[in-house]
């Protein structure tokens, strides 16, 4: 990924702030000379392949350095360090809530839903390691992740009512300026936020807001809101940098059959 | 497939929709008269829209068709009035005693489609009917899995999860087999950006970004379900090449005349697909398979799409809700252990 980190991003980091190179700059404090090219809808164009830069599918929390689920693996499965994505780093859990974040923190090798090769719901879906390609066409915008195939299509008419629950939801976009705004409902909170273990219910609504900073990065907030599970509202943020190898190109990560033995190896015929 | 081949089928659809009472397709002739086709902002020929499969052409053609590639009056007929009684048996609340017990989905999923008079999806071999196997594939076939075969729909053997076939897996249904119609969720979406179309499909959830600027493929060791694709315009037909497929994938089914063990190819597989917007409101979709490992010949089905952008796309959790892979191996080791009841 060392490619991705062009000096680009290293001049905007710096320009954004001194102080916290995770926290991207907050609405409005883009740069205000930039003005993104137009897609063939005449919008911001979106389009691209784009991937977060940080740990915060580890946890989107500030974590120290810590051995990971697996001490198998060596070094290899540890948690690395880093600084959270969530804005004011508390998630603000009703107290059933937390003891459950606990819970699927200490289970985390069997119960995240990515160990699974599960869909990865949003907002989760935007910030795995892996990249993700933003399909901008005058039909409406598609959402397309490398990990499980997953992908997601934004309806950009008239709004739609979510059917039944799903794994990656609902999706209903608007232009505000040159943001994109996604409302995403219908979410059936199986997926967690991260591996460890921080989590919503189907109550689970998000708001997102893609926005061009510059040629070479979108900065990503997403209001996160579930009377279930939090007490209030609360908000993640981060850039996403776009892919610049020449080659840049989704590959599929299909891992159903990386979870099978996971999944069903007690099944077996012994 | 040759020119001959689609003026023919054309000619067929036409006469089918005649019969069903439609307005006529137009031919690719008429096309051009009557009919301009459309262009995206950029100029690319826009086919974006939801093109649903239509299940009721099986793949290969019954052998008393010979190279006929469409259906008589009377064999029309024939076919409408099955699939009506599969319709109805699907509407029935309970099954018939003498009915086998399947763990299919619930018959009131099924989308039988409305029927057609094209004899078959494949279209080349001008039989309709795929083309023998290599020597070399008959003999993998057939030791496989030391003796077992290629992995089936289920036959009562559930060892391991690898005993299923891919479809069972929810792992994927390939290229074609994400687009020949099956019968439930054959949702197809077709969206373009400057530079890219995407195909999206219902069936597993696969979205194939397919890049337009003839780049080279991939490295040869990179492999893949859904393979490595490039596609190009030629006229208004968007033509897609195919490589870096895995071995471990297989053409797929359309549940009539391949179904099951699905065509399993080798990595030498490649793929052209040449897809036609015919007219406002059909597609036709022709994919050529060529694997010489596997295949004597190449060969070619079409299938024939229609537009319905009130079609909805429900989220195909395959893998999430995949209950059944439990329970089938479950199920295997309580019978093994005498506990289980048939």
């Amino acid at each position: 990924m060392r490619s991705v980190i062009g000096s680009a991003v290293i001049v905007t980091a710096a320009a954004v702030t001194v102080f916290s190179l995770a926290v991207p700059p907050a609405k409005g404090q883009a740069p205000q000379a930039y003005r993104a090219p137009r897609a063939a809808d005449g919008h911001a164009d979106l389009n691209g392949i784009w991937q977060a830069v940080n740990t915060a599918n580890w946890d989107v929390q500030d974590h120290s350095a810590q051995a990971g689920p697996m001490w198998e693996m060596g070094a290899i499965g540890a948690e690395p360090p880093g600084q959270g994505v969530v804005e004011g780093n508390d998630i603000p859990y009703l107290p059933v809530a937390l003891e459950k974040k606990k819970a699927n923190f200490a289970n985390r090798r069997t119960n995240d839903p990515e160990a699974k090769c599960y869909m990865p719901g949003i907002p989760r879906a935007n910030y795995m390691p892996y990249p993700f390609q933003i399909i901008q066409s005058p039909q409406g915008i598609l959402f397309v992740y490398s990990y499980a195939s997953s992908n997601r299509f934004v309806n950009m008419g008239k709004p739609m009512e979510a059917g039944s629950d799903t794994w990656m939801g609902t999706n209903n976009g608007h232009w505000e300026g040159d943001t994109l705004v996604i409302d995403v409902t219908g979410l059936n909170g199986l997926a967690w936020f991260d591996r460890a273990g921080n989590f919503a219910s189907d109550k689970l609504h998000v708001v997102e807001r893609f926005t061009r900073l510059d040629p070479y990065h979108l900065n990503y907030e997403a209001t996160i809101e579930d009377p279930s599970v939090f007490s209030k509202p609360w908000k993640i943020s981060m850039p996403l940098y776009r892919h610049v190898e020449k080659n840049a190109q989704l590959l599929d990560f299909k891992c159903v059959e990386f979870a099978e033995e996971l999944l069903y190896g007690q099944y077996k015929k012994k | 497939m040759s020119h001959r081949f689609l003026a023919g089928s054309v000619a067929a659809l036409a006469l089918v929709s005649v019969a069903a009472g439609q307005a006529p397709p137009s031919t690719a002739k008429a096309g051009t008269k009557n009919w301009t086709a459309p262009k995206t902002p950029w100029g690319d020929p826009d086919i974006q829209g939801i093109w649903p499969g239509n299940m009721g052409v099986p793949m290969q053609r019954p052998k008393t068709l010979g190279d006929r590639t469409s259906l008589s009056d009377e064999e029309y007929a024939k076919r409408v009035t099955q699939a009506q009684k599969a319709a109805a048996a699907d509407n029935e609340e309970r099954a018939p005693k003498d009915a086998k017990v399947g763990i299919g989905p619930p018959s009131y999923w099924t989308e039988r489609g409305k029927p057609t008079r094209q004899a078959s999806l494949i279209v080349d071999p001008p039989d309709g009917r795929l083309p023998p196997l290599t020597p070399e594939a008959e003999k993998l076939r057939k030791e496989f899995r030391g003796g077992r075969g290629v992995p089936a729909e289920w036959a009562g053997q559930a060892d391991t999860y690898e005993d299923l076939n891919l479809y069972y897996r929810c792992i994927t249904r390939g290229v074609t087999g994400s687009i020949i119609p099956v019968v439930y969720n054959n949702g197809n979406q077709i969206l373009q950006a400057p530079g890219y179309v995407v195909i999206r499909n219902e069936m597993i959830h696969e979205a194939r970004v397919i890049p337009l600027d003839k780049s080279p493929h991939v490295g040869a060791s990179i492999r893949e379900y859904m393979g490595d694709s490039r596609g190009h315009w030629e006229g208004n037909t968007l033509v897609i090449e195919t490589t870096n497929f895995t071995d471990k994938t297989s053409i797929g089914s359309n549940g009539v005349g391949y179904n099951g063990e699905g065509g399993k190819h080798s990595e030498a597989l490649k793929t052209i697909e040449r897809i036609t917007r015919v007219d406002e409101n059909t597609l036709h979709y022709e994919a050529t398979v060529d694997d010489p490992k596997t295949w004597t010949k190449p060969w070619t089905m079409l299938i024939e799409l229609k537009k319905d952008d009130n079609y909805q796309f429900l989220e195909y959790a395959c893998h999430e809700g995949n209950y059944a892979m439990k329970d089938i191996l479950a199920g295997a080791r309580a019978d093994e252990a005498g506990k289980g009841s048939r």
